[in-house]
Protein backbone atom coordinates (compact mmCIF):
# COMPACT_ATOMS: atom_id res chain seq x y z
CA UNK A 1 0.00 0.00 0.00
CA UNK A 2 0.97 3.97 -0.37
CA UNK A 3 -0.33 6.48 1.40
CA UNK A 4 -1.42 9.75 -0.02
CA UNK A 5 -1.62 13.41 2.11
CA UNK A 6 -3.85 16.22 1.26
CA UNK A 7 -1.64 19.00 3.40
CA UNK A 8 -4.22 21.23 2.80
CA UNK A 9 -6.85 19.95 5.27
CA UNK A 10 -3.99 18.95 7.62
CA UNK A 11 -4.88 20.67 10.93
CA UNK A 12 -2.84 18.29 12.87
CA UNK A 13 -5.47 16.80 15.65
CA UNK A 14 -2.70 13.73 15.69
CA UNK A 15 -4.95 11.13 15.01
CA UNK A 16 -2.60 9.28 12.93
CA UNK A 17 -0.17 9.33 15.15
CA UNK A 18 -1.90 8.11 18.09
CA UNK A 19 -3.19 4.94 15.92
CA UNK A 20 -0.44 4.35 13.96
CA UNK A 21 3.23 6.30 15.02
CA UNK A 22 5.39 4.35 13.10
CA UNK A 23 4.25 5.47 9.76
CA UNK A 24 3.01 9.31 10.62
CA UNK A 25 4.40 12.30 12.80
CA UNK A 26 2.95 15.52 13.62
CA UNK A 27 5.40 18.49 13.08
CA UNK A 28 4.38 22.24 14.26
CA UNK A 29 5.17 24.18 11.37
CA UNK A 30 6.86 28.22 11.29
CA UNK A 31 3.16 29.26 10.43
CA UNK A 32 -0.39 27.99 11.20
CA UNK A 33 -1.38 24.36 11.86
CA UNK A 34 1.30 22.00 12.77
CA UNK A 35 1.32 19.15 9.66
CA UNK A 36 1.56 15.34 9.26
CA UNK A 37 4.74 14.02 8.22
CA UNK A 38 4.41 10.16 6.70
CA UNK A 39 7.82 8.58 7.88
CA UNK A 40 7.03 5.65 5.58
CA UNK A 41 5.21 6.00 2.42
CA UNK A 42 5.20 2.32 1.67
CA UNK A 43 4.58 0.76 4.88
CA UNK A 44 4.53 -3.06 5.27
CA UNK A 45 1.53 -5.19 5.34
CA UNK A 46 1.28 -5.91 9.14
CA UNK A 47 1.22 -2.31 9.79
CA UNK A 48 -2.00 -2.15 7.43
CA UNK A 49 -4.93 -2.62 10.42
CA UNK A 50 -3.07 0.73 11.72
CA UNK A 51 -2.78 3.13 8.87
CA UNK A 52 -6.53 2.02 7.95
CA UNK A 53 -7.23 3.09 11.49
CA UNK A 54 -5.44 6.33 11.34
CA UNK A 55 -6.98 7.06 7.32
CA UNK A 56 -10.74 6.77 8.65
CA UNK A 57 -10.56 8.39 12.05
CA UNK A 58 -8.76 11.54 10.55
CA UNK A 59 -11.08 14.00 11.45
CA UNK A 60 -10.27 16.25 8.34
CA UNK A 61 -10.18 13.46 5.81
CA UNK A 62 -6.30 14.05 4.84
CA UNK A 63 -5.09 10.16 4.67
CA UNK A 64 -5.86 8.14 1.70
CA UNK A 65 -4.68 4.95 1.56
CA UNK A 66 -3.73 3.40 -2.07
CA UNK A 67 -3.02 0.01 -3.08
CA UNK A 68 0.52 -0.66 -5.20
CA UNK B 1 -5.35 37.01 -17.58
CA UNK B 2 -5.13 36.80 -21.13
CA UNK B 3 -8.40 35.83 -21.61
CA UNK B 4 -10.40 38.32 -19.43
CA UNK B 5 -8.79 41.10 -20.83
CA UNK B 6 -10.67 40.04 -24.19
CA UNK B 7 -13.75 38.81 -22.59
CA UNK B 8 -15.38 41.20 -20.25
CA UNK B 9 -16.48 39.61 -17.13
CA UNK B 10 -19.95 39.63 -16.42
CA UNK B 11 -22.07 40.45 -12.91
CA UNK B 12 -23.45 38.52 -10.50
CA UNK B 13 -27.20 38.11 -11.85
CA UNK B 14 -29.01 40.29 -8.70
CA UNK B 15 -32.16 38.82 -6.53
CA UNK B 16 -35.96 40.38 -6.93
CA UNK B 17 -37.26 42.15 -4.68
CA UNK B 18 -34.92 44.33 -3.50
CA UNK B 19 -36.42 47.06 -1.06
CA UNK B 20 -35.49 50.62 -1.08
CA UNK B 21 -33.19 51.32 1.97
CA UNK B 22 -33.26 47.69 3.51
CA UNK B 23 -32.74 45.53 0.27
CA UNK B 24 -33.86 42.38 1.31
CA UNK B 25 -32.92 42.32 5.12
CA UNK B 26 -36.93 41.98 5.69
CA UNK B 27 -37.46 38.90 3.63
CA UNK B 28 -33.62 37.63 4.63
CA UNK B 29 -35.16 37.67 8.53
CA UNK B 30 -38.35 36.83 7.79
CA UNK B 31 -36.50 32.74 7.10
CA UNK B 32 -32.85 33.57 5.92
CA UNK B 33 -32.45 29.26 5.00
CA UNK B 34 -35.72 29.86 2.85
CA UNK B 35 -34.84 33.29 1.08
CA UNK B 36 -31.54 31.81 0.15
CA UNK B 37 -33.15 28.76 -1.60
CA UNK B 38 -35.15 31.25 -3.34
CA UNK B 39 -31.88 33.39 -4.49
CA UNK B 40 -30.49 30.13 -5.97
CA UNK B 41 -33.88 28.93 -7.33
CA UNK B 42 -33.96 32.14 -9.48
CA UNK B 43 -30.35 33.28 -9.90
CA UNK B 44 -28.38 29.87 -9.95
CA UNK B 45 -24.68 29.43 -9.02
CA UNK B 46 -24.39 33.08 -8.21
CA UNK B 47 -27.09 34.99 -7.08
CA UNK B 48 -26.49 38.63 -5.75
CA UNK B 49 -28.65 39.93 -2.79
CA UNK B 50 -28.47 43.41 -0.84
CA UNK B 51 -28.17 42.85 3.34
CA UNK B 52 -29.09 46.06 4.66
CA UNK B 53 -25.97 47.80 2.48
CA UNK B 54 -23.56 44.85 2.12
CA UNK B 55 -23.63 43.05 -1.25
CA UNK B 56 -23.64 39.44 -1.07
CA UNK B 57 -23.02 36.59 -3.05
CA UNK B 58 -24.13 33.40 -2.76
CA UNK B 59 -22.65 30.66 -4.23
CA UNK B 60 -24.52 27.72 -4.66
CA UNK B 61 -23.67 24.16 -5.62
CA UNK B 62 -20.93 22.02 -5.06
CA UNK B 63 -18.17 23.55 -7.33
CA UNK B 64 -18.88 26.77 -6.41
CA UNK B 65 -18.89 26.06 -2.78
CA UNK B 66 -15.70 24.26 -3.36
CA UNK B 67 -14.52 27.19 -4.57
CA UNK B 68 -15.48 29.09 -1.36
CA UNK B 69 -14.29 26.78 1.02
CA UNK B 70 -10.85 26.61 -0.76
CA UNK B 71 -9.47 30.23 -0.92
CA UNK B 72 -7.79 31.48 1.67
CA UNK B 73 -7.98 34.52 3.88
CA UNK B 74 -5.66 36.85 1.84
CA UNK B 75 -8.65 36.53 -0.70
CA UNK B 76 -11.51 35.20 0.43
CA UNK B 77 -11.40 37.04 4.89
CA UNK B 78 -13.02 35.30 7.17
CA UNK B 79 -11.23 38.32 9.31
CA UNK B 80 -13.85 40.52 7.73
CA UNK B 81 -17.03 38.79 7.91
CA UNK B 82 -17.27 37.82 11.00
CA UNK B 83 -16.19 41.42 12.90
CA UNK B 84 -19.62 40.45 15.05
CA UNK B 85 -17.47 38.27 17.31
CA UNK B 86 -14.43 40.92 17.91
CA UNK B 87 -16.41 41.87 21.05
CA UNK B 88 -17.70 39.17 22.14
CA UNK B 89 -14.65 37.41 21.44
CA UNK B 90 -12.64 40.22 22.53
CA UNK B 91 -9.91 42.76 21.37
CA UNK B 92 -7.30 40.72 19.81
CA UNK B 93 -8.53 37.71 19.35
CA UNK B 94 -9.24 35.66 16.54
CA UNK B 95 -11.00 37.32 13.82
CA UNK B 96 -9.54 40.55 15.13
CA UNK B 97 -5.83 39.63 15.42
CA UNK B 98 -3.11 40.62 12.56
CA UNK B 99 -3.16 37.52 10.53
CA UNK B 100 0.27 35.36 12.14
CA UNK B 101 -1.35 35.75 15.62
CA UNK B 102 -4.84 34.17 14.38
CA UNK B 103 -3.48 31.87 12.86
CA UNK B 104 -1.01 30.57 16.08
CA UNK B 105 -4.31 31.16 17.93
CA UNK B 106 -6.32 28.47 15.93
CA UNK B 107 -3.46 26.16 16.02
CA UNK B 108 -3.75 26.44 19.71
CA UNK B 109 -6.99 25.78 19.71
CA UNK B 110 -6.56 23.00 18.18
CA UNK B 111 -3.94 21.90 20.16
CA UNK B 112 -6.75 21.09 22.99
CA UNK B 113 -8.39 19.36 20.74
CA UNK B 114 -5.59 16.64 19.67
CA UNK B 115 -6.21 13.00 20.21
CA UNK B 116 -4.90 12.68 23.78
CA UNK B 117 -7.18 15.08 24.82
CA UNK B 118 -10.13 14.07 23.36
CA UNK B 119 -9.69 10.82 25.39
CA UNK B 120 -9.73 13.42 28.69
CA UNK B 121 -13.18 14.77 27.22
CA UNK B 122 -14.89 12.05 26.45
CA UNK B 123 -14.98 10.27 30.07
CA UNK B 124 -15.94 13.98 30.61
CA UNK B 125 -18.82 14.01 28.76
CA UNK B 126 -19.83 10.26 29.24
CA UNK B 127 -19.61 11.09 33.38
CA UNK B 128 -21.73 14.23 32.61
CA UNK B 129 -24.49 12.02 30.64
CA UNK B 130 -24.66 9.81 34.01
CA UNK B 131 -25.11 12.58 35.91
CA UNK B 132 -27.59 14.47 33.74
CA UNK B 133 -30.03 11.26 33.62
CA UNK B 134 -29.10 10.53 37.78
CA UNK B 135 -32.71 11.73 38.81
CA UNK B 136 -34.69 10.71 35.93
CA UNK B 137 -36.85 8.20 37.16
CA UNK B 138 -38.25 5.53 35.75
CA UNK B 139 -40.55 7.64 33.58
CA UNK B 140 -41.25 11.37 32.60
CA UNK B 141 -41.50 14.24 29.89
CA UNK B 142 -38.92 17.25 29.37
CA UNK B 143 -38.66 20.30 27.21
CA UNK B 144 -35.28 18.57 25.56
CA UNK B 145 -34.22 21.74 24.09
CA UNK B 146 -33.91 23.30 27.98
CA UNK B 147 -32.18 20.32 28.91
CA UNK B 148 -29.75 19.72 25.80
CA UNK B 149 -28.38 23.45 26.45
CA UNK B 150 -28.10 22.52 29.97
CA UNK B 151 -26.23 19.37 29.50
CA UNK B 152 -23.77 21.04 26.67
CA UNK B 153 -23.31 24.24 28.79
CA UNK B 154 -22.06 21.49 31.91
CA UNK B 155 -20.00 19.43 29.33
CA UNK B 156 -18.58 22.51 27.49
CA UNK B 157 -17.04 24.12 30.55
CA UNK B 158 -16.04 20.88 32.02
CA UNK B 159 -13.64 20.18 29.44
CA UNK B 160 -12.48 23.67 28.55
CA UNK B 161 -12.42 25.04 32.07
CA UNK B 162 -12.14 21.98 34.00
CA UNK B 163 -13.90 20.14 36.94
CA UNK B 164 -13.83 22.83 39.75
CA UNK B 165 -15.17 25.17 37.54
CA UNK B 166 -17.51 23.54 36.58
CA UNK B 167 -18.71 21.99 39.98
CA UNK B 168 -18.96 25.29 41.09
CA UNK B 169 -20.31 27.40 38.14
CA UNK B 170 -22.84 30.31 39.70
CA UNK B 171 -25.67 31.66 38.53
CA UNK B 172 -23.91 34.63 37.43
CA UNK B 173 -21.38 32.99 35.23
CA UNK B 174 -24.82 31.59 33.36
CA UNK B 175 -25.94 35.27 33.21
CA UNK B 176 -23.01 36.74 31.80
CA UNK B 177 -22.24 33.95 29.21
CA UNK B 178 -25.96 34.60 28.56
CA UNK B 179 -25.60 38.19 27.65
CA UNK B 180 -22.74 37.19 25.63
CA UNK B 181 -25.07 35.33 23.26
CA UNK B 182 -27.45 37.84 22.97
CA UNK B 183 -24.82 40.19 21.59
CA UNK B 184 -24.40 38.30 18.58
CA UNK B 185 -27.42 38.15 16.82
CA UNK B 186 -28.30 38.99 13.35
CA UNK B 187 -28.27 42.63 13.95
CA UNK B 188 -24.73 42.37 15.34
CA UNK B 189 -23.82 41.35 11.67
CA UNK B 190 -24.63 44.48 10.47
CA UNK B 191 -22.90 46.80 12.72
CA UNK B 192 -21.78 45.14 16.32
CA UNK B 193 -21.00 48.90 18.01
CA UNK B 194 -24.14 50.34 17.36
CA UNK B 195 -25.51 51.81 20.82
CA UNK B 196 -28.03 49.26 21.68
CA UNK B 197 -28.81 47.46 25.20
CA UNK B 198 -27.98 43.89 24.36
CA UNK B 199 -24.43 45.47 23.39
CA UNK B 200 -24.03 47.31 26.16
CA UNK B 201 -24.46 44.42 28.06
CA UNK B 202 -22.55 42.44 25.96
CA UNK B 203 -19.57 44.43 26.63
CA UNK B 204 -20.31 44.60 30.39
CA UNK B 205 -20.35 40.75 30.43
CA UNK B 206 -17.36 40.07 28.32
CA UNK B 207 -14.91 42.67 30.96
CA UNK B 208 -16.31 40.59 33.97
CA UNK B 209 -15.48 37.22 32.51
CA UNK B 210 -12.39 38.25 32.20
CA UNK B 211 -12.32 38.67 35.92
CA UNK B 212 -13.66 35.72 36.60
CA UNK B 213 -11.59 33.47 34.07
CA UNK B 214 -8.82 35.72 34.45
CA UNK B 215 -8.74 34.52 38.10
CA UNK B 216 -8.25 31.07 37.31
CA UNK B 217 -5.40 31.59 35.24
CA UNK B 218 -3.30 33.29 37.51
CA UNK B 219 -4.39 30.66 40.23
CA UNK B 220 -3.04 27.95 36.91
CA UNK B 221 -0.06 30.19 36.28
CA UNK B 222 1.21 29.37 39.73
CA UNK B 223 0.44 26.35 39.39
CA UNK B 224 2.20 25.14 36.72
CA UNK B 225 3.41 21.99 37.59
CA UNK B 226 -0.42 20.66 37.99
CA UNK B 227 -1.95 18.51 35.43
CA UNK B 228 -5.56 19.65 34.51
CA UNK B 229 -6.39 17.47 31.29
CA UNK B 230 -8.68 20.30 30.08
CA UNK B 231 -8.68 22.60 27.32
CA UNK B 232 -7.85 25.90 29.36
CA UNK B 233 -4.34 24.20 30.19
CA UNK B 234 -3.25 24.21 26.77
CA UNK B 235 -4.40 27.83 25.68
CA UNK B 236 -2.26 28.68 29.22
CA UNK B 237 0.81 26.53 27.69
CA UNK B 238 0.36 27.72 24.08
CA UNK B 239 3.32 29.93 22.61
CA UNK B 240 3.69 32.56 19.66
CA UNK B 241 6.40 31.76 17.26
CA UNK B 242 8.77 34.34 19.53
CA UNK B 243 8.20 32.00 22.32
CA UNK B 244 5.66 34.58 24.28
CA UNK B 245 2.30 33.18 25.96
CA UNK B 246 -1.04 34.54 25.20
CA UNK B 247 -2.14 37.64 27.20
CA UNK B 248 -4.92 36.64 29.50
CA UNK B 249 -7.62 38.63 27.65
CA UNK B 250 -6.62 36.58 24.55
CA UNK B 251 -6.91 33.34 26.74
CA UNK B 252 -10.56 34.36 27.82
CA UNK B 253 -10.98 35.13 24.26
CA UNK B 254 -10.55 31.17 23.16
CA UNK B 255 -12.58 29.94 25.56
CA UNK B 256 -15.91 32.21 24.80
CA UNK B 257 -14.55 31.58 20.96
CA UNK B 258 -14.21 27.68 21.33
CA UNK B 259 -17.78 27.73 23.89
CA UNK B 260 -19.63 29.42 21.18
CA UNK B 261 -18.40 27.05 18.52
CA UNK B 262 -19.17 24.08 20.40
CA UNK B 263 -21.96 24.97 22.57
CA UNK B 264 -25.41 25.49 20.87
CA UNK B 265 -24.17 23.46 17.45
CA UNK B 266 -24.11 20.55 19.53
CA UNK B 267 -27.41 21.66 21.59
CA UNK B 268 -29.27 22.25 18.92
CA UNK B 269 -28.18 19.10 16.82
CA UNK B 270 -28.86 17.19 20.16
CA UNK B 271 -32.12 18.28 20.27
CA UNK B 272 -32.77 17.30 16.37
CA UNK B 273 -31.26 13.96 17.16
CA UNK B 274 -33.44 12.94 19.62
CA UNK B 275 -36.45 14.17 17.96
CA UNK B 276 -35.52 12.09 15.12
CA UNK B 277 -35.02 9.17 17.25
CA UNK B 278 -38.34 9.74 18.57
CA UNK B 279 -40.13 10.14 15.10
CA UNK B 280 -38.40 7.41 12.78
CA UNK B 281 -39.36 4.52 14.53
CA UNK B 282 -37.79 2.08 11.93
CA UNK B 283 -34.34 3.97 11.86
CA UNK B 284 -34.37 4.35 15.74
CA UNK B 285 -34.69 0.19 16.09
CA UNK B 286 -31.37 -0.52 13.64
CA UNK B 287 -30.17 1.92 16.07
CA UNK B 288 -31.09 0.78 18.93
CA UNK B 289 -29.95 -2.55 17.98
CA UNK B 290 -26.49 -1.73 17.02
CA UNK B 291 -26.33 -0.06 20.49
CA UNK B 292 -27.36 -3.08 22.10
CA UNK B 293 -24.73 -5.01 20.48
CA UNK B 294 -22.10 -3.31 20.61
CA UNK B 295 -22.49 -2.00 24.60
CA UNK B 296 -23.03 -5.57 25.79
CA UNK B 297 -23.48 -5.94 29.93
CA UNK B 298 -23.74 -2.32 29.99
CA UNK B 299 -19.77 -2.50 29.27
CA UNK B 300 -18.39 0.80 29.44
CA UNK B 301 -18.80 3.33 26.70
CA UNK B 302 -14.59 4.56 26.40
CA UNK B 303 -13.18 6.64 23.75
CA UNK B 304 -12.28 3.59 21.79
CA UNK B 305 -15.41 2.16 21.92
CA UNK B 306 -17.68 5.62 21.13
CA UNK B 307 -15.64 5.73 17.30
CA UNK B 308 -17.45 3.29 15.33
CA UNK B 309 -20.72 2.97 15.89
CA UNK B 310 -21.75 3.20 11.81
CA UNK B 311 -25.75 3.41 12.23
CA UNK B 312 -25.87 6.19 14.79
CA UNK B 313 -23.24 8.21 12.70
CA UNK B 314 -25.31 7.90 9.61
CA UNK B 315 -28.31 9.12 11.69
CA UNK B 316 -26.26 12.18 13.33
CA UNK B 317 -25.21 12.38 9.64
CA UNK B 318 -28.65 12.59 7.91
CA UNK B 319 -29.79 14.71 10.82
CA UNK B 320 -26.83 17.28 10.40
CA UNK B 321 -28.15 17.40 6.44
CA UNK B 322 -31.51 17.98 7.02
CA UNK B 323 -30.96 20.56 9.99
CA UNK B 324 -27.38 21.71 9.85
CA UNK B 325 -27.12 24.02 13.12
CA UNK B 326 -25.07 26.90 10.80
CA UNK B 327 -26.87 27.71 7.70
CA UNK B 328 -25.06 30.53 6.36
CA UNK B 329 -20.98 30.54 6.04
CA UNK B 330 -19.35 34.10 4.98
CA UNK B 331 -16.61 35.07 3.79
CA UNK B 332 -15.61 39.02 3.01
CA UNK B 333 -13.75 39.30 -1.06
CA UNK B 334 -10.90 40.82 -0.53
CA UNK B 335 -9.59 40.71 -4.40
CA UNK B 336 -11.42 40.39 -7.57
CA UNK B 337 -12.50 37.34 -7.92
CA UNK B 338 -12.91 35.74 -11.47
CA UNK B 339 -15.07 32.78 -10.93
CA UNK B 340 -16.16 31.15 -14.42
CA UNK B 341 -15.76 34.21 -16.43
CA UNK B 342 -17.91 36.52 -13.86
CA UNK B 343 -16.49 39.12 -11.29
CA UNK B 344 -17.06 38.97 -7.97
CA UNK B 345 -16.06 42.23 -6.68
CA UNK B 346 -13.23 43.26 -3.47
CA UNK B 347 -15.86 44.43 -0.89
CA UNK B 348 -18.60 42.42 -1.25
CA UNK B 349 -19.82 39.27 0.82
CA UNK B 350 -19.81 35.98 -0.80
CA UNK B 351 -21.59 33.18 1.25
CA UNK B 352 -23.00 29.76 1.16
CA UNK B 353 -25.69 28.06 2.65
CA UNK B 354 -25.53 24.69 3.73
CA UNK B 355 -28.68 23.90 4.43
CA UNK B 356 -29.38 24.73 0.79
CA UNK B 357 -26.91 22.53 -0.22
CA UNK B 358 -28.38 20.05 1.62
CA UNK B 359 -31.64 20.43 -0.47
CA UNK B 360 -30.11 20.22 -3.42
CA UNK B 361 -31.36 17.68 -5.49
CA UNK B 362 -29.20 16.48 -7.79
CA UNK B 363 -27.30 15.51 -4.64
CA UNK B 364 -29.97 14.27 -2.69
CA UNK B 365 -33.41 13.17 -4.33
CA UNK B 366 -36.42 13.50 -2.38
CA UNK B 367 -34.04 15.47 0.44
CA UNK B 368 -37.06 16.03 2.85
CA UNK B 369 -37.32 12.52 3.67
CA UNK B 370 -35.19 11.29 6.00
CA UNK B 371 -33.46 8.63 5.73
CA UNK B 372 -29.89 7.74 6.80
CA UNK B 373 -29.37 5.35 4.14
CA UNK B 374 -28.86 7.62 0.97
CA UNK B 375 -26.04 7.31 -0.77
CA UNK B 376 -22.90 9.69 -0.52
CA UNK B 377 -22.76 12.17 -2.88
CA UNK B 378 -19.50 11.49 -5.02
CA UNK B 379 -18.26 15.23 -4.07
CA UNK B 380 -16.84 16.54 -1.18
CA UNK B 381 -18.84 19.99 -1.52
CA UNK B 382 -22.51 18.89 -1.38
CA UNK B 383 -22.64 17.78 2.24
CA UNK B 384 -21.21 20.55 4.42
CA UNK B 385 -22.35 20.65 7.73
CA UNK B 386 -18.96 21.43 9.05
CA UNK B 387 -17.67 23.40 5.93
CA UNK B 388 -14.68 21.92 4.00
CA UNK B 389 -11.22 22.39 3.15
CA UNK B 390 -8.23 24.17 5.07
CA UNK B 391 -10.92 26.37 7.57
CA UNK B 392 -13.40 22.81 8.04
CA UNK B 393 -14.63 23.17 11.65
CA UNK B 394 -12.17 21.69 13.89
CA UNK B 395 -14.51 20.77 16.47
CA UNK B 396 -15.81 18.09 14.09
CA UNK B 397 -14.47 14.97 15.89
CA UNK B 398 -15.14 16.26 19.26
CA UNK B 399 -19.22 17.43 18.49
CA UNK B 400 -19.35 13.67 17.13
CA UNK B 401 -17.99 11.86 20.05
CA UNK B 402 -20.19 14.18 22.08
CA UNK B 403 -23.48 12.84 20.24
CA UNK B 404 -22.29 9.40 20.07
CA UNK B 405 -21.70 9.88 23.95
CA UNK B 406 -24.88 11.07 24.40
CA UNK B 407 -26.94 8.74 22.56
CA UNK B 408 -25.17 5.77 23.43
CA UNK B 409 -26.15 6.22 26.97
CA UNK B 410 -29.05 7.32 26.36
CA UNK B 411 -30.92 5.15 23.72
CA UNK B 412 -30.55 1.75 25.45
CA UNK B 413 -31.53 2.85 28.73
CA UNK B 414 -34.90 5.05 27.20
CA UNK B 415 -37.38 5.13 24.79
CA UNK B 416 -38.39 8.45 23.72
CA UNK B 417 -42.02 9.65 22.33
CA UNK B 418 -42.96 13.13 21.06
CA UNK B 419 -45.49 15.13 23.67
CA UNK B 420 -46.96 17.17 20.37
CA UNK B 421 -48.31 16.58 17.41
CA UNK B 422 -45.68 15.91 14.72
CA UNK B 423 -45.82 18.64 12.74
CA UNK B 424 -45.12 21.18 15.38
CA UNK B 425 -41.66 20.27 15.43
CA UNK B 426 -40.03 22.51 13.21
CA UNK B 427 -36.62 24.17 12.92
CA UNK B 428 -36.49 27.95 13.94
CA UNK B 429 -34.56 30.34 12.15
CA UNK B 430 -34.67 32.95 14.49
CA UNK B 431 -31.59 32.25 16.01
CA UNK B 432 -27.82 32.33 14.15
CA UNK B 433 -27.51 28.68 15.08
CA UNK B 434 -30.40 26.17 14.33
CA UNK B 435 -32.57 24.42 16.13
CA UNK B 436 -36.02 22.88 16.89
CA UNK B 437 -38.69 25.77 17.67
CA UNK B 438 -39.49 25.36 21.37
CA UNK B 439 -40.67 24.04 23.68
CA UNK B 440 -39.48 20.54 22.25
CA UNK B 441 -41.36 18.53 24.65
CA UNK B 442 -40.42 14.93 24.74
CA UNK B 443 -41.98 12.14 27.23
CA UNK B 444 -39.56 9.21 28.35
CA UNK B 445 -39.95 5.52 29.85
CA UNK B 446 -37.29 3.10 30.90
CA UNK B 447 -37.16 0.16 28.19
Amino acid sequence: MKIKIDLALCQGHSVCLGEAPEVFNVVDQDDGYPHVKVLLESPPEELRAKVMKAAKYCPNSVITVMED
Amino acid sequence: MSQSAAAPLMLPPKVSGEKPGVGHMEEFGLNFARFLMRCNAECGELAEFNMGGQQTVLMSGPEAQEAFLKTLDQKLSRAAAYQATVPVFGKGVIFDAPPDKMKAQLKIQVDALRYQKMKNYSTVISQEVEDWVADWGDEGELDFLDEFLRLTLHTATHCLLGKDFRDQMTEEFRELYHDLEKGLQAIAFVDPYMQQPIFEARDKARARLQELIGAIIAERRANSEVEYGDALETFIAGTYADGSHLTDNEVTGLVIATMFAGHHTSSGTATWTLTELARQKEYSADVLQELQALFKDDSEITFESLREIPRLERFIEEVLRLHPPLILLMRRVIEDIDYKGTLIEAGKTVAISTYGSHRNTDYFPDPECFDPNRPEPDTLFAYIPFGGGPHKCAGNAFAMMQLKAIFAALLPRYEFELVDPDETYQDDFSAIVLKPSGPCRLRYKKR
